[in-house]
This record gives C-alpha cells, sequence and structure tokens, in this order.
C-alpha cells in the first residue's frame, strides 16, 4: 500500500510530476483510484459513525437522545439549538469569541516563542546544548496534575484570575515545550548545507533562521498552529480555573455546564453544542491542511 | 521548612512571573463581569439550574443590591475541582456549596466562618432542634438548603398497568419477594434497580440495624457485618433476576436513562424524581419510605441536608451579605417559586408550608414524605470524617468486585472497610503533625 | 543514484542524545545568539515551569493536604506506594494502555498518511473527515458517544445480535472496558497522522526528481528517500505519543466518571494522581505519585533516544 502512493501520476494537490504513462497503465490506474476511493469511503463511515449519530442526535428532542438512540430519528426539533445556546446569560457565540481570542493568541505565542527555541538547539552551537534539550523534554513529562495547583496560586496572587493571561502569557514563554521538540525534528530534516551556504554568504544566526529555516520548516509551523488550535479549543482544566465568571467562559467550560452528571439532564442540547464547537475547529482544519500540503513545493535544495 | 507556608513558598515566583505577565502581555484579558458588588456565590449543576437561580438572584437583587451576586458555577465534579484549587490558593467564594462528602474535610481546613457571628441571618423560623441538626461538630457553621431522605421510586403507571398491588410500607423481606414476583410474572420489566451503591438508603439500612454510616468520632460507624448484610440483600434480588443486570443498568449505580423506563421501583434520595421524572413525560412516578424492618431500632429515620456555607476569610461585610443571601435562599418562597425543589424540600419549615400551594405533583410527593421523616424522633447522624471523601468510589468498586465475583461478599466488605479507615487514619496523623 | 540521494544515504549512526553533535569543524560557539533565541523558553521555564515542578518535588516528600502547610516526611510517600495495591492497578493498567495504542495508532497513522498524501482527487476531504475524531478529543460528549457504541444497547452488540451473539456490556466489564479506551485512542490516529503529513511534505522533491532521471523505481525511492528522511517524525510521534499514553487521563476521566472504574480497570496512572489530589487531597502523595511517573518516563524516553542511533537518520 505504501508504495503505491508514489506511483499514482495525476497529482492533483501535491506538487505535480512529469510523467507519460501507458493507456492500458492508465486503465489500471483508474480502477485503482476506484478501489481507493471505495475503501476510504466506507473506512470513513466507520469512523464517522459516532459523530453522525452525535449530529443526528442534536435535532432530536432532548428526552430521547438517549432513551432512542437510534441514528435514524423519529422527529426532529431545533430545541436543543435553542435551549443550549444561553449559558450563564450569555449567549454562545460570546464563549466562541472568547475561545477564538485564547487560540489564536496561544498560535501566535507557540509560532514565535517555539521556533526561536527550535532554532537555537537544534543548529546553534553553544554549550550545555544537551543539558538545555534534555530540560525541553522533561518539562514534558510531568503530568499537569502536579503543578496546575502551583501554577494557580502564582496566577491567582497577581490578581490574574478570570483573565486570559494565565492562558495566553505561557505560550509566549514557551511552555508548550513539546512544540519545541516538534520544531527541533523538522528543523533537523533540513540539509544543512542551505545554512552553510548563507553562513558563508555572511548571513548572521537570525537571517538564516528568518530566511532560510522558517519558510522551509512551514509544514512544521502549520502542524504546531493546529494543534495549538485544538488544544486549546478543547483544553478545559486549565479553562475551568482560571475562568469563573460566565462572562468569560470558553466553549468547553459552557459545554460542561450543559450536562448535570447527577441527573443526565441535557444530553440533547451537549450534543447539539458540541456539534457547534466542531464546526470552527474543522474550518481552520480544513484552512491550514491546504497550506500543509502547498508549502513544501517552491523551496527545496536550490 | 516545616514552617515555611505554601503562600510563601510560591509567592516568591509569583511576584517574579508577574512582573513578566505585566510586561509581556499587559492588555490582553477578559472583562471581570460587571456587578456591583464583589460577593461570589460558588454552586453546581447544569446550565438550566444556572438560569433559575440566576433570575431568582436577580429577584433578591431587586430588594437590595448589595446583594448582586457573583456567580461562578460546574458541573458537579468540575465544581469540585475548581474549588481544590481555590482553596490552595486562598481564593474562595464567599458563599459555597458543600459536596456531600466533603464536609468534614472542608471543615478541619477551617473554610468555614461560624455563623453565629453574622447579625443579618435570620434563624427565627427554626426550632432549637433544626439547628441542632445543623451542627457540626457542636458548631453552627453552615447553612443547609434542602432536605433529602431515602425513597423507594416507583411507577405508579406500571402498578396500574400491572394491576398490582403497592401498599403503605414495606418491610425489606415482603419488599425482595414482592419484586422477584413481579419480576416473573412480567414480560420486560424488573422488579427493581440493583441499587447497592445508593448512598442515603445504605445509611438507612445501617441505621435500622442500630449502626451508623459514621460515626460521632469521625470512624467508620457501622460493622462488616451490616455492610455484609446490605451487599447481601442486593446480591439474592440480582441473581434471582429480579433487577437488571451490571451490564444492563450500565453499572452498579443503575443508569436512569437506560433503565427507567423498564423498572418498577427505584431506591434513591427524594430530591431526584424532579429531574428524574422529566426524562419519562409518559409516567407518573410517586415515592414511597424506604421498607422498615418490625425490629428496627427507634429513630432509625433521618435527614440529609445539602449544605453551603460563608468562606472564614470572607469580609465581616460580605459575611453579613451573606446572611442576607441565606435568608433569601433558604426563607423565601419568592427563591424556591424560580427554582424548585431540585435540592430537596425547604429546609425552612414556614417555606415548607407556604410552598406547598406551587408545589408539582412531584414535588407534593417529595414533600409528603420529607415532612413525615423529619416529624419522627431521629437519633443523631454525623458527616463523612476528613480522609474518607472517595468512599462511595470504594464502595462502587466493591460493589463492582462482588458482581463480577472476582470477591466474596465478605472479602470485599472487609476490604472496603480497611481501606476507608486508612484514608481516616492517614488524614487524622497528618492533622497531629500540622 | 544521484549525488544528491547519495549524500542522503549516510548511515544514521553518529552516537547522540540530544540533537546532533557539535561536529562542524572549528566553528566558534553560538552561545549568545543561541541564549537570546531562547530567552522567552528560558524566562517561562524559570517563572511558569521550574518553579511549580520544584515546588511539586518538594511537596513530594512532604504531607500536604492543600490547605495544610507541608510537614516534612522524607520518603514516607514513596515507600507508601510499595505496598499501594491501586498505584500497582493503576501502573498495570497504564503500561498495557501504553504497549498496546501507541504502536497501533502509530501504525494507522502513518499508513493513512502515506495513502492520504497524494494522488488521489478529493484527499483533502478525507484527511479532514479522519481528522474530526481527534478534533472531538476527549470532550466530555464522547462518554455519550462511546456507551452508544459498546453499552450493553450499543452498536457493537446490535451488530453481534445479527449473527446471534449476545454482547456484553464492554464498558462495564472489566475485561474489556480497558480496549474500549484504546480503541478511543486509535479513533483518533488524526493527530500523529497529520504530523506525518507534514513530514512527507517536508521532504525536498528535488530527491525524488533526481532519483527518477536516474531510473530509481518507486520501491527503491521509498526504502531509500521516503522512510530514511521520514525517520525523525516517526521518532518524534513515538516519544510524543509514549508520553502522552503515559499521561492520559481524559479518556478515562470522562468516561469512567472520574472512577477508573469498573474495578479499577480503567484507572490511569494519571487518573490515580488526580484522585489523591483533587478528591482525597493528599497533594504530598499524588506529588510522589507525579515524580515517579516523570521518572519512568524520562527512562523510558532516554532509551528510544539511545535506540534513535540506530534507526534515526537526520539531514543534518
Amino acid at each position: 500500500m505504501s508504495t503505491s502512493t508514489l506511483d499514482s501520476p495525476p497529482v492533483v494537490d501535491g506538487p505535480t510530476r512529469p510523467r507519460g504513462p501507458s493507456r492500458s497503465m492508465r486503465r489500471a490506474k483508474v480502477r485503482g483510484a476506484i478501489l481507493r476511493h471505495g475503501g476510504l469511503i466506507l473506512f470513513g463511515l466507520f469512523m464517522l459513525y459516532p459523530l453522525i449519530w452525535m449530529a443526528v442526535s442534536a435535532f432530536k428532542p432532548s428526552h430521547l437522545v438517549l432513551t432512542d438512540p437510534s441514528i435514524i430519528p423519529t422527529e426532529l426539533t431545533l430545541e436543543n439549538f435553542v435551549n443550549g445556546w444561553v449559558v450563564g446569560g450569555f449567549p454562545f457565540w460570546v464563549f466562541f469569541g472568547n475561545s477564538l481570542v485564547i487560540a489564536i493568541s496561544a498560535i501566535l505565542g507557540n509560532l514565535i516563542s517555539c521556533s526561536l527555541t527550535a532554532y537555537a538547539l537544534a543548529r546553534l552551537e553553544f554549550r550545555a546544548r544537551n543539558v538545555y534539550f534534555a530540560i525541553v523534554l522533561v518539562t514534558v513529562m510531568l503530568p499537569m496534575h502536579a503543578v496546575v495547583i502551583p501554577q494557580y496560586i502564582v496566577f491567582s496572587n497577581l490578581g490574574l484570575v478570570n483573565t486570559f493571561i494565565p492562558l495566553i502569557l505561557p505560550k509566549f514563554l514557551a511552555t508548550d515545550a513539546f512544540f519545541i521538540f516538534l520544531m527541533v525534528q523538522f528543523i533537523r530534516g533540513i540539509p544543512r548545507q542551505l545554512d552553510e551556504a548563507a553562513s558563508i554568504d555572511g548571513a548572521g544566526p537570525f537571517r538564516v533562521f528568518w530566511s532560510i529555516i522558517l519558510p522551509l520548516m512551514k509544514p512544521a509551523l502549520i502542524t504546531t498552529a493546529i494543534f495549538t488550535f485544538i488544544w486549546t479549543w478543547n483544553d478545559f482544566f486549565g479553562q475551568l480555573i482560571y475562568l469563573t465568571d460566565s462572562s468569560v467562559f470558553t466553549v468547553p467550560i459552557a459545554l460542561n455546564a450543559l450536562v448535570d452528571s447527577e441527573s443526565n439532564q441535557g444530553t440533547g442540547t451537549l450534543m447539539a453544542m458540541s456539534v457547534l464547537s466542531l464546526i470552527p475547529l474543522l474550518l481552520f482544519f480544513a484552512f491550514a491542511q491546504k497550506h500543509l500540503i502547498r508549502g513544501i513545493a517552491t523551496t527545496g535544495l536550490k | 521548612m516545616r514552617h515555611l507556608s505554601r503562600r510563601r513558598l510560591f509567592m516568591g515566583a509569583g511576584a517574579a512571573a508577574g512582573a513578566g505577565a505585566l510586561a509581556a502581555c499587559g492588555g490582553v484579558g477578559g472583562g471581570g463581569g460587571d456587578s456591583a458588588s464583589n460577593l461570589r456565590y460558588a454552586f453546581w449543576g447544569n446550565n438550566v439550574r444556572q438560569e433559575n437561580y440566576q433570575e431568582a438572584f436577580d429577584l433578591m437583587a431587586e430588594g437590595n443590591e448589595d446583594l448582586a451576586l457573583k456567580v461562578e458555577f460546574a458541573e458537579y465534579s468540575a465544581f469540585q475541582e475548581r474549588m481544590t484549587t481555590q482553596m490552595a490558593a486562598g481564593n474562595v467564594s464567599d458563599i459555597f456549596w458543600i459536596p456531600s462528602a466533603q464536609v468534614m474535610t472542608y471543615y478541619s481546613n477551617g473554610l468555614y466562618r461560624p455563623l453565629d457571628g453574622v447579625e443579618s441571618l435570620d434563624l427565627s423560623d427554626y426550632a432549637d432542634a433544626d439547628i441542632q441538626d445543623f451542627l457540626l461538630d457542636g458548631e453552627h457553621n453552615t447553612m443547609p438548603f434542602g432536605v433529602f431522605v431515602p425513597v423507594i421510586r416507583y411507577n405508579a403507571t406500571f402498578v396500574e398497568e400491572d394491576g398490582v398491588d403497592w401498599p403503605e410500607s414495606w418491610d425489606w423481606d415482603a419488599f425482595a419477594e414482592f419484586a422477584k414476583e413481579y419480576t416473573a410474572e412480567s414480560e420486560d420489566r424488573w422488579g427493581v434497580a440493583y441499587a447497592a451503591d445508593a448512598d442515603l438508603p445504605f445509611e438507612g439500612w445501617l441505621r435500622q440495624r442500630g449502626e451508623q454510616l459514621w460515626s460521632e468520632g469521625g470512624r467508620i460507624g457501622y460493622t462488616q457485618e451490616g455492610l455484609e448484610s446490605w451487599i447481601a440483600w442486593w446480591e439474592d434480588l440480582r441473581e434471582a433476576g429480579a433487577t437488571p443486570t451490571i451490564g444492563e443498568q450500565d453499572g452498579v449505580g443503575a443508569s436512569w436513562e437506560d433503565v427507567g423506563d423498564r423498572c418498577l421501583a427505584w431506591f434513591s434520595n427524594s430530591n431526584h424524581i424532579v429531574d428524574d421524572a422529566t426524562m419519562f413525560p409518559d409516567f407518573e412516578f410517586a415515592l414511597s419510605h424506604l421498607p422498615v424492618d418490625p425490629s428496627a431500632s427507634d429513630g432509625h429515620q433521618f435527614l440529609y441536608f445539602p449544605r453551603q456555607a460563608i468562606y472564614a476569610e470572607a469580609s465581616d461585610a460580605n459575611a453579613e451579605l451573606a446572611g442576607e443571601v441565606f435568608n433569601f435562599t433558604t426563607g423565601d418562597v419568592e427563591m424556591l417559586k424560580v427554582v424548585g425543589l431540585t435540592m430537596g424540600a425547604p429546609v425552612n419549615p414556614r417555606v415548607a408550608e407556604e410552598y406547598v400551594e406551587f408545589a408539582s405533583p412531584a414535588e407534593t410527593a417529595m414533600l409528603e414524605v420529607v415532612s413525615e421523616d423529619r416529624e419522627a424522633d431521629r437519633s443523631p447522624r454525623f458527616e463523612a470524617p476528613p480522609g474518607s471523601s472517595t468512599w462511595r468510589t470504594v464502595m462502587t468498586r466493591t460493589l463492582e468486585e462482588v458482581t463480577t465475583g472476582s470477591s466474596t461478599i465478605s472479602e470485599a466488605a472487609a476490604a472496603m472497610i480497611e481501606e476507608i479507615n486508612q484514608g481516616i487514619d492517614r488524614a487524622a496523623s497528618g492533622e497531629e503533625d500540622a | 543514484m544521484t549525488a544528491a540521494l547519495r549524500a542522503k544515504e549516510r548511515p544514521p549512526g553518529s552516537p547522540s542524545v540530544g540533537p546532533s553533535p557539535p561536529r562542524r569543524r572549528g566553528r566558534r560557539s553560538q552561545g549568545l545568539a543561541a541564549h537570546a533565541f531562547m530567552s522567552p523558553w528560558l524566562i517561562g521555564l524559570v517563572l511558569v515551569t521550574a518553579a511549580p515542578m520544584l515546588a511539586s518535588l518538594y511537596l513530594s516528600f512532604t504531607d500536604y493536604n492543600i490547605m495544610s502547610t507541608p510537614t516534612f516526611v522524607g520518603f514516607d510517600n514513596f515507600e507508601r506506594m510499595v505496598g499501594d495495591e491501586r498505584f500497582w492497578a493503576s501502573t498495570r493498567v497504564t503500561s498495557l494502555y501504553v504497549l498496546v495504542s501507541v504502536p497501533l495508532q502509530l501504525v494507522f497513522a502513518l499508513m493513512l498518511a502515506l495513502v492520504l498524501d497524494r494522488g488521489l482527487r478529493g484527499l483533502s476531504i478525507y484527511r479532514s473527515a479522519y481528522y474530526l475524531p481527534s478534533l472531538l478529543g476527549t470532550s466530555v460528549a464522547v462518554a455519550v458517544l462511546w456507551k452508544q457504541i459498546f453499552g450493553h444497547d450499543g452498536l457493537v452488540n446490535q451488530a453481534l445480535a445479527l449473527i446471534g451473539i449476545q454482547g456484553t456490556n464492554w464498558l462495564q466489564n472489566p475485561d474489556s472496558a480497558l480496549w474500549t479506551l484504546i480503541i478511543l485512542n486509535v479513533w483518533t490516529f488524526g493527530s500523529p497522522m497529520v504530523i506525518f503529513l507534514a513530514g512527507l511534505r517536508q521532504i525536498p522533491e528535488e530527491l525524488y526528481e533526481a532519483a527518477r532521471v536516474d531510473g530509481a523505481s518507486q520501491i527503491r525511492m521509498f526504502r531509500h528517500i521516503t522512510i530514511p528522511l521520514l525517520t525523525p517524525i516517526v521518532f518524534f510521534n513515538l516519544i510524543l505519543q509514549t508520553i502522552g499514553s503515559f499521561q492520559a487521563f481524559t479518556q478515562a476521566h470522562v468516561i469512567s466518571g472520574g472512577t477508573g472504574g469498573p474495578v479499577d480497570s480503567t484507572l490511569f496512572y494519571t487518573l490515580y494522581i488526580y484522585q489523591q489530589a483533587f478528591v482525597n487531597f493528599d497533594m504530598g502523595y499524588a506529588s510522589a505519585l507525579a515524580w515517579v511517573l516523570l521518572l519512568a518516563i524520562a527512562v523510558i524516553t532516554a532509551l528510544h533516544f539511545t535506540l534513535s542511533k540506530y534507526w534515526v537518520f537526520y539531514g543534518d
């Protein structure tokens, strides 16, 4: 299966490769394409069944969501969207806005801080580099529950509860160290001849970083952006403890407030709002992955 | 090192981080809400409850604009997570609801402000005996805002459809026989859902045996035999097929949405009828008292109170305001007319009477069983001691071991008691050291 | 074989633990520039990360119930683990989870990344579709969804009923509950898949072109270009997923309602830490548990790095 990925000619959204297959080959290709589409669609349906169920449930009357869980609804209604739209006196779009502000700031923060650090760790030469790199890794290893309380105490004593600062500032300080590691791995995949050539032409480290490395690591940057967006959008715990006022609630906090674990009320509204909350993620991903695919063609060894 | 307080420990880092925070990120941040007062009120539930409470609070603030609350709410377990971090930072809401398993843990950590000094708090509706029920360790430091009792909830529609006889009161053996017979005769209905994990019915069982859930000294109040007898009663029903299988009811704690419409009876808390009834609008539900053995010891009835408290470090001014909030939330029928009785029958006897005319059928059923138990003579009950906060999780696991056959009842019961005891010991030794 | 291709075929081997060793001859140290580049991270390390980490390290040697003053107790917390059955239960659960779900998820992700890399119309739609489950991630809604699939009347049992088998309630059966979480993890293979896709995109097209001019076969190009150049990314995903699975929390928290049941069969290690810290208020013990986990992960990661010199190939 893996080798076939390289020999299928009409490249659609990847960079094109000049080829000239014969007619019989082409017919085999068409048959192959149909098979692959069939397989991919079947597998996709299998993968997406739970989400389809969720989308259907969003339109069922609330008390039927769990008591009549068939995927073909007997009754359709918008009541779940109406009932779930307001949480804590604020309409859901406020939470979308808050989540968006946090997510976009976090993306900016991670892109800037992690790429700078990763470049130094992957390319510059200095003493104790391996030690720094080990520290980067160790900071990802401690489970969050062990540090969240000390961190909360710090931000709370600074009076920053109910602001977005505790959720955004750390991203500008590269505390999502996992992305540093990601970028280091990508930078190390870039041939060194490129920056050496530039260095010989007199470019300093920042020039090399800015005009050689950064454009070449676009896939890593986009991956970082995608992950940061999704993680921030879904981060529950951090947002729960720092944001207590419903005016600063984010999507996951508002979603959580729809369920009452004691009584199982509100499953219908949870389904409805979960479906809505997926939409920005899906749009962002669809947009970003286009760039993920187009990033490279014009660069490389020249 | 011993005297290094946790605040000190983190403040150094805090001061430094502050400089960085403000320099790097000055302008970003959300608003802090625009309510005039800074009185914070923390509670749990879902957005429906939150909306109802907000409506009631708005009503309260119309009377006194100092009482405009800053509300902090979340779902039950999220509420506790947030509460824990706030406790660590000394940043707890002025008024907060107390999760049942944490009542004494919070108390031992000095979270409650004694209410004797809160002059605005109006207790004139309560008899001395009522107040006596509220005390923790002899102190009046929490304010109950509802009353639950253990009940059998049953499907009155089934009783009618199936033409069965539902007596005024049950004893345990008779109920078990009845449940088995009913299941045998019915095609797709069970007599009762497996509910050995239901805490209030379990406590009721123990008290009828002359035991307690928790002792006055902050230990387990029951014997291994008492625990075993309770589990055995349920195992007998389960093995006879009078309850759904654990798989069918989705866990040892039965899932209402899965089998609620196929079980005649359901052991639970009196307040659950209000929310649960809405899931099956085609059925009518009613409440009975827990079965009582003829030999049951006197004073076995008891009331469970959901409690709220004023934070020990709230300012005096806020504490006085909080007292007025209590007066409204527990002493004014207008509050309950808006929020209903999802948190149990009114704790204030006057309000309980005033509310009768506004009660829904489900609420009326609840008010009746609660007021009957309230009139009974009751021996005192005690809350879960520090270190036992996870006892219900432990009990669930114990029941899972029994129902999957990986442990016998007595092995599992012994292990449960030992595990809970260890937790209590550990918390107690920690306190001595500190 | 082109020069470019040959240049890529340097045998992987120079021993190193961190990123590439300073092997450039006679280059002066770039310490000042490096620290300037790393300054955001260094500030964050000192102010946001290190202090809480060190605090938790200190707390792991104390008895600390969140409200009290920490009392130093030496190695008591660590000794307690030895006799703590639930600690061992959670260790077993977590190890099995890591061992099974990490390889499965990575194989799925890599295979689909290769299939979805190029060559078909509408690939971006498939990519988005396959990524959707990862978007939902560990939201509260997952608990509801999983019950619809693995519950007593769920999809799996409905399918089994068609062939006459009465299935169990997979979520409530201690023998199968963990497997439903493993499936959940594999279901969200979209995240490593995206990283693989990014890695495939990073491989310079010129290498393939040059090889093609030299008449190299597809299989040869796959073996000599795609695979070696993708190894750093495979390695990264391996490390990331291993650490992530050791720290898996939300799945079990959401699906078991925080208990880790039935009978502790889904008691992930971090779930146990959480129970000790946030429900039991036993922050000292929770911190000790956390540091033991850190040590375990560190050892395994170091092992991965040591082994990596035998199979990971870097372009630098």
